[in-house]
């Protein structure tokens, strides 16, 4: 146990934590506000978001941006490869309603045959990019991990003074981009028409069909609103990581499942919360012991959260949450 | 709505026939084939690995290299096949797979386990079966330290010798005196590292651990900036240490980078791109010279250079050919042979001591350097001494 290391790196720690903690919270919110809409926990998120690793590369290899390219080049880049990724995660979000909950909500399937349809969805996902893409392509599709060029280099913006903690440029990116990405969507659902129909939804779906808000349209948007987010934290995951696989998705998944839940699942803001309180609390943890035991922590965290707060740490669904 | 039920039942009742029907011709056939013991020479050899999944790189090419060694072979009277069998590398996909090889009399000798795990869960079953395993790259120690198996050998020295090579490579060859020691801890990269940091001794400034599917290696990260290593050790696999790596060079920190043979293979090159420049990998596997007989055989055959354990590939398929050639004819005389086999390898001279393992005074390790996403040669280092 080295709890000198926690205290006397607790600047830099927390600044991991953050950085860790965005991406989470950007993936948490498909999960909570699928969940929150329609009180169905989308299994296949975690692929959504793989999609978007792959969008990202596809991108870079299209145009052929490499590490050490002049600004111009890396902003454009970059903000094609955001647009990429965000088309091709709503695009793949989309495509699993349409195919796997869609015709069952018809049929009024139970609920528990969504989540079979939705871990069905996830494991074709993950075969179609670790085994059939390679079929038909070759290289880099596979199991194996694929180097993304790391376009946008990693550089010390500024150092903040006193405390003498370097911040680079892709970190202010990935803090930054979900920040402004999360008050956007927030601001969306909760001052938009559309917004207002998904509220709606969320709170009672009988009765805001017979005020005549489209319910299978509000449950569209929220799969694409869901998985461009996604694809927001793809591109800044690839930023930061500069790597894909074909099952990268299952961990990012997981814990974002999990930041959905410790936050309050079917809550904008819970996602949020949950993503940054998971990510300072595995990263500080490993800095006290080592990181082989990150997945006991988050759960212990989750465990103990949930004991003392059922509902999670900011407990109310989406329709509650500025009804 | 009933009408159409019944035709489903039909459907299926049909289906259901038919798959009992082509089951009772399945166990027909393989009635027929499983005659090995009637004097002539027909027989397989398995080679057992992961032929798909994130570490087929460092799996194939030694399958291939035995594929080359039976195609190079002039058999007389023998007919001999190579047999490939998928595990991914996974103890439990490992085991059905043994089941199968050692319950078929064809089959007269087993190339593999590949890796330490799936040897591990299926040597009892081989020893059970009392068919003869050469291994090309499995090296956990305990394979043949605790609990041996007669039919078990391998041509690679295990793991122990490995973690004093590299610990030797480190104060030897690069001078360090601080190495920050990491492991994945698994089976395979947290016995490695113990062994590097025993070594080492007081030459290594601190140690941490990671896990597997791990991509974010912050708190590591800042562990080594805090304790400024001249040198930095990963005991583990590719799928990890490609962005581990990465991380360490974005942070800027520049100390050079060594791992075992869980690196070799040309994805470790691919995974980590231009961050795994100059990074070192130690591996019992020799290097094979570009312009021998082997190498130019082995691309004509497959179509590119021959990669990780193709010569001790090849050795493995060499061992058994030599011991049809000896007559052996079933699995009995095949291990009596093995055990005894001594002979010219394209990797090393041959020999099982009792535990099937190479004899000391025969381990050798090279260090590789990644240079532009190919694995060089860099140096010899011998452990023994």
């Amino acid at each position: 146990m080295d709890f000198n290391n926690l205290i006397s790196g607790l600047d830099r720690h927390t600044l991991d934590g953050i950085t860790r903690g965005s991406i989470y919270a950007l993936v948490a919110l498909g999960y909570t506000m699928v969940y929150g809409v329609m009180k169905l926990i989308n299994f296949a998120h975690s692929e959504v978001f793989m999609v978007g690793t792959w969008a990202v590369l596809g991108t870079y290899t299209v145009i052929g941006a490499t590490a050490g390219d002049g600004l111009g080049m890396v902003i454009a880049a970059t903000v094609l490869a955001l647009l990429a990724a965000m088309l091709a995660s709503a695009g793949t979000a989309l495509a699993v309603e349409r195919i796997a909950y869609r015709p069952l909500r018809k049929k009024g399937a139970p609920p528990l045959i969504f989540l079979i349809t939705g871990i069905g969805c996830s494991m074709v996902l993950v075969e179609i990019f670790g085994q059939v893409l390679r079929v038909f392509f070759g290289r880099p599709f596979g199991r194996v991990t694929v180097n993304i060029p790391s376009v946008l280099e990693t550089k010390t913006v500024f150092t903040i003074p006193g405390i003498d903690l370097a911040v680079s440029n892709t970190r202010i990116l990935i803090i930054v981009g979900a920040i402004v990405m999360m008050l956007a969507l927030d601001a969306f659902v909760n001052k938009s028409r559309l917004g207002r129909g998904v509220r709606a939804v969320a709170q009672d779906p009988d009765t805001a069909s017979l005020m005549g808000v489209n319910q299978e349209r509000v449950i569209m948007l929220v799969f694409v609103l869901g998985g461009a987010m996604a694809g927001v934290a793809a591109l800044l995951y690839t930023v930061q990581y500069d790597i894909t696989k074909f099952d990268i998705g299952f961990i990012i998944g997981l814990k974002a499942f999990t930041a959905a839940v410790l936050g309050g699942i079917g809550n904008l803001r819970g996602a949020l919360v949950g993503g940054l309180f998971l990510g300072l609390v595995e990263v500080y943890a490993s800095a006290v012991w080592d990181s082989s035991w990150t997945n006991v922590y988050a759960f212990v965290v989750l465990v103990v959260v949930l004991m003392f707060r059922p509902t999670g740490l900011l407990g109310e669904s989406l329709g509650k949450a500025r009804a | 709505m009933i009408r159409s039920t019944k035709t489903w039942q039909a459907v299926a009742f049909t289906a259901v026939a038919g798959l009992a029907l082509s089951a009772c011709g399945t166990t027909d056939t393989g009635g027929g084939s499983s005659s090995a013991d009637d004097g002539d020479c027909n027989f397989k050899i398995a080679a057992m690995g992961a032929l798909s999944g994130a570490n087929a790189s460092i799996v194939i090419p030694s399958v291939d290299g035995a594929q080359l060694a039976l195609d190079q072979w002039d058999g007389g009277d023998c007919t001999v096949s190579l047999e490939r069998f998928d595990t991914e590398g996974d103890p439990a996909k490992a085991t059905p797979v043994a089941t199968q090889i050692a319950g078929d009399e064809s089959f007269i000798g087993v190339i593999g386990g590949a890796f330490s795990g799936e040897t591990r869960a299926t040597k009892t079953i081989y020893q059970d079966g009392g068919i003869p395993m050469v291994s090309q790259s499995a090296t956990a120690t305990d394979l043949t330290q605790d609990e041996p198996v007669e039919v078990f050998h391998r041509l690679v020295p295990y793991d122990d010798y490995q973690g004093v090579a590299i610990a030797k490579y480190l104060t030897d060859e690069a001078g360090a005196s601080k190495v920050f020691v990491i492991d994945n801890a698994e089976a395979y990269g947290e016995p490695l590292a113990d062994r590097v940091a025993e070594t080492l001794g007081d030459k290594m400034v601190q140690r941490d651990k990671t896990e597997v599917g791990q991509t974010d290696f912050a708190p590591t990260i800042s562990k080594i900036e805090s304790a400024k290593p001249d040198a930095i050790m990963y005991g583990g696999y590719i799928a990890e240490a490609a962005p581990l790596l990465k991380q360490i060079r974005d942070a800027g920190i520049e100390a050079p980078f060594i791992g075992g043979d869980g690196l070799y293979g040309a994805d470790f090159g691919n995974a980590v791109g231009a961050a795994g420049e100059g990074a070192v990998v130690m591996c019992p596997c020799a290097p094979i010279e570009d312009d021998s007989t082997f190498a130019d055989d082995f691309e004509e055959e497959f179509g590119g250079k021959p990669g990780a354990y193709a010569a001790e590939g090849y050795d493995a398929m060499t061992v058994f050919l030599k011991g049809l050639e000896d007559g052996a004819r079933n699995r009995a005389d095949m291990l009596e042979f093995v055990n005894s086999y001594t002979g010219e390898g394209l990797s090393k001279d041959i020999a099982f001591d009792e535990n099937g393992d190479v004899p000391a005074d025969q381990v050798s390790y090279w260090a590789y350097k990644n240079e532009g996403g190919t694995l060089t040669p860099e140096v010899e280092v011998k452990p023994g001494s």
